[in-house]
């Protein structure tokens, strides 16, 4: 049988979209396909199609998610489909038909040994780790008019996890994260619910000032960080180890002044 | 009352100063506190802590970790702020403290305060400073975050009472694992002393846990618990000696954690031993491997270390050593073995035997599988059969297994003279 795949757009939307479509032509999944983006090398007997995301086939998907298969594995498909990873649409795919018809229902997160089921669960964990890194690792400065302002580089897309944490955090806070490898913005007004700026024209950071006192506290925390040292255990080995290189361009303590 | 605390000093020299004098405290954990926002102040909770940067010697800033003040009355000799030692004194107000505290916060700089103090006139009179600290960051800056704070022994316990509806972990320093060994080393302190406050917090966080299931709202009492550290290498216990402490005091006074603090040796006293290998890293690393075995892997001290055998092995890790020398038990079957036999296996964290257990209900595990979910075959392969067979043929013999646990060159991570430990062979 000639093998389809539905080309969708890298989203949590396009792929959903692909999956209804993919249920929708209603023939054998094995030969159905989710694919990202444009293919590179087209394969002469498969035909492909082109899926535009739709508003209602999103929330069908994500009502039979959450329904048959657990708001758990609901949160670690969209933590998978925020990864860096090509694969991801076909894991997420493969991963529901084996929820949905393969008697994975609500334990098909635990299957570790399906290989869709095991990458899924990978990316999760990517997306989710480096959530968690940034959470640690990511350095609020405040301008002049006491906005905060952050700028991160993640492999995967975290703004949309990272957005729930902070606004918990700092609710009485007007801040701002910005993901400088996606082109996405986090913005929290104080007091009100937080939301996403895309494709922002006007560089955010290059109009930012920053206040006096957010220099001596740069410089109070770095002194901080060398002072609490040990240097009788001196380690910079496993320093690395837990922080890695890529972080520390962000971070107001490893950047040369 | 006459005060030592000079205006003079920066705010730049303070933190300086009350940093170094409280970097030798080991713990800096910010876990098992849950708690959101109530949107009305600044700060939450995350119940695995979080770790907002590493210093140079690879542990982890998660606090702002500094003492309230480094005047002490108390002339412990292993400390760098004894009342002997000519070092520069200074001393916070509550105000620098909550300032300093909340900005850091408000940049994510750090995860809450860690508040720990040298003696200042007498117990009761520096616990009472704590507090006021303490109440200060809570009501009037409304901070919400994380706050770990030290019961200073000798403390009236209505004090110590009153830190710990404050704080999130409150812990006592038991400084060295026997009581001969205080006396030896800190004469003003004793063990009687510090097991007191330390029972004091436990009863709190019991009836706390009675209030709460009655009255849902009512406050907290250290609501992640209370831990304590113990100097390693100053004295000469065993570590058959250090692990039955510490076992006893997860049993019978229900710590959250007890740290060990490889010695330092920063006053060259001469009750104190030199040294030469800088502090003793390796024994420190093998303590916290045990301990981990005591808290998640149901391994008891008995089981780990005899009086015959009462150090660990620096070659192989705790739970490996018990591994082989217990060959008759193994190897286990993957498939077959129940959660806390998983847990037994070198290679095998509680993580992937979770993990084990949940996926080969779908289907019989294989090494590959095995490997995927996230066991380390390299160590596990000696001890473990998948549906009857084990990955090579292998000799399941105590030299054989240990020579090859050893043989990968591994580096022992923690040697400071930047040699590497590796077993003694007839060539070498």
């Amino acid at each position: 049988m000639e093998e389809k795949y539905l080309i969708c757009e890298d989203s949590i939307e396009g792929v959903f979209t692909g999956i209804y479509d993919a249920y929708a032509l209603r023939e054998e999944h094995a030969h159905l396909h989710i694919q990202i983006g444009e293919e590179e090398n087209y394969r002469l007997f498969a035909q492909y199609m082109n899926i535009i995301p739709d508003a209602v086939k999103i929330r069908k998907v994500v009502e039979t998610i959450c329904k048959r298969l657990g708001d758990e594995t609901y949160l670690s498909i969209c933590r998978a489909l925020a990864s860096a990873d090509s694969g991801k649409g076909e894991a997420v795919y493969k991963t529901v038909v084996n929820g949905l018809t393969q008697g994975g229902g609500r334990r098909v997160m635990e299957n570790l040994v399906n290989p869709y089921v095991g990458q899924v669960f990978r990316l999760a964990r990517n997306t989710s780790n480096e959530t968690n890194h940034f959470m640690e690792f990511l350095r609020f400065k405040e301008s002049q008019d006491g906005i905060l302002f952050a700028k991160i580089g993640a492999k995967c897309n975290v703004i949309p996890f990272l957005m729930p944490h902070f606004s918990d955090r700092l609710p009485l806070e007007n801040f701002i994260i910005y993901d400088d490898k996606h082109n996405l913005y986090g913005v929290h007004p104080a007091g009100k619910a937080w939301y996403i700026v895309s494709d922002m024209e006007k560089q955010v950071e290059a109009m930012f000032e920053i206040s006096e006192k957010e220099e001596q506290y740069q410089e109070l925390f770095t002194m901080f960080c060398q002072t609490i040292a040990i240097k009788e255990r001196a380690n910079l080995k496993l320093q690395q180890q837990m922080l890695p290189l890529r972080f520390r361009e962000y971070m107001v303590e490893f950047v040369e002044k | 009352m006459e005060f030592r605390i000079s205006e003079k000093i920066s705010i730049m020299d303070k933190l300086n100063i009350l940093a170094d004098a409280a970097k030798y405290d080991v713990s800096c954990s910010s876990s098992g506190s849950s708690r959101n926002g109530d949107g009305k102040g600044m700060g939450n909770t995350v119940a695995a802590g979080l770790c907002h940067s590493f210093a140079a010697d690879g542990r982890c800033i998660s606090l702002l970790k500094i003492l309230f003040t480094n005047e002490c009355i108390f002339d412990c000799k292993y400390c760098m702020n004894r009342r002997s030692n000519d070092v520069p004194r200074a001393s916070f107000t509550p105000d620098e403290v909550c300032e300093l505290t909340m900005e850091f916060y408000r940049r994510n700089y750090i995860e809450g305060l860690f508040l720990s103090s040298g003696i200042l006139h007498s117990p009761d009179y520096t616990m009472e400073l704590i507090c006021q600290t303490l109440y200060k960051l809570r009501t009037v800056y409304n901070f919400q975050g994380y706050i770990h704070v030290k019961a200073i022994p000798g403390a009236d316990p209505m004090l110590i009472q009153k830190a710990g509806f404050l704080a999130d972990r409150m812990s006592v320093n038991l400084e060295l694992p026997t009581a001969e060994s205080l006396k030896q080393l800190a004469p003003n302190k004793n063990r009687k002393n510090i097991l007191k406050p330390m029972r004091q917090i436990q009863n709190g966080i019991n009836a706390n846990r009675e209030e709460l299931v009655l009255y849902n709202h009512s406050p907290r009492f250290c609501e992640a618990g209370q831990s304590t550290q113990m100097i390693i290498g100053a004295t000469p216990e065993s570590d058959y000696q250090i692990m039955a402490v510490a076992e006893s005091l997860y049993n019978k006074f229900s710590l959250k954690r007890v740290y060990y603090s490889a010695f330092v040796n920063v006053n060259e006293d001469k009750e104190l031993p030199a040294l030469p290998g800088g502090p003793p890293l390796l024994r420190e690393h093998r303590l916290y491997q045990a301990d981990w075995l005591l808290r998640f892997y149901d391994f008891t001290v008995d089981e780990l270390l005899t009086s015959d055998r009462p150090n660990f092995n620096m070659m192989i890790d705790p739970k490996a050593d018990w591994a082989v020398r217990h060959l008759d038990q193994f190897p286990i079957e993957i498939n077959r073995a129940d959660y806390k036999l998983l847990l037994r296996i070198p290679g095998i964290g509680v993580k992937s035997a979770r993990r084990i257990v949940r996926a080969r209900r779908f289907a019989n595990l294989t090494f590959d599988d095995l490997k995927k979910i996230g066991v380390v075959l390299k160590r596990a392969l000696y001890f473990i059969t998948c549906s009857g067979k084990m990955m090579y043929p292998t000799k399941i013999e105590e030299n054989y297994i240990v020579r090859h646990l050893t043989y990968q060159k591994e580096r022992l991570p923690f040697a400071a003279d930047g040699m590497w430990y590796e077993q003694m062979s007839l060539f070498s």
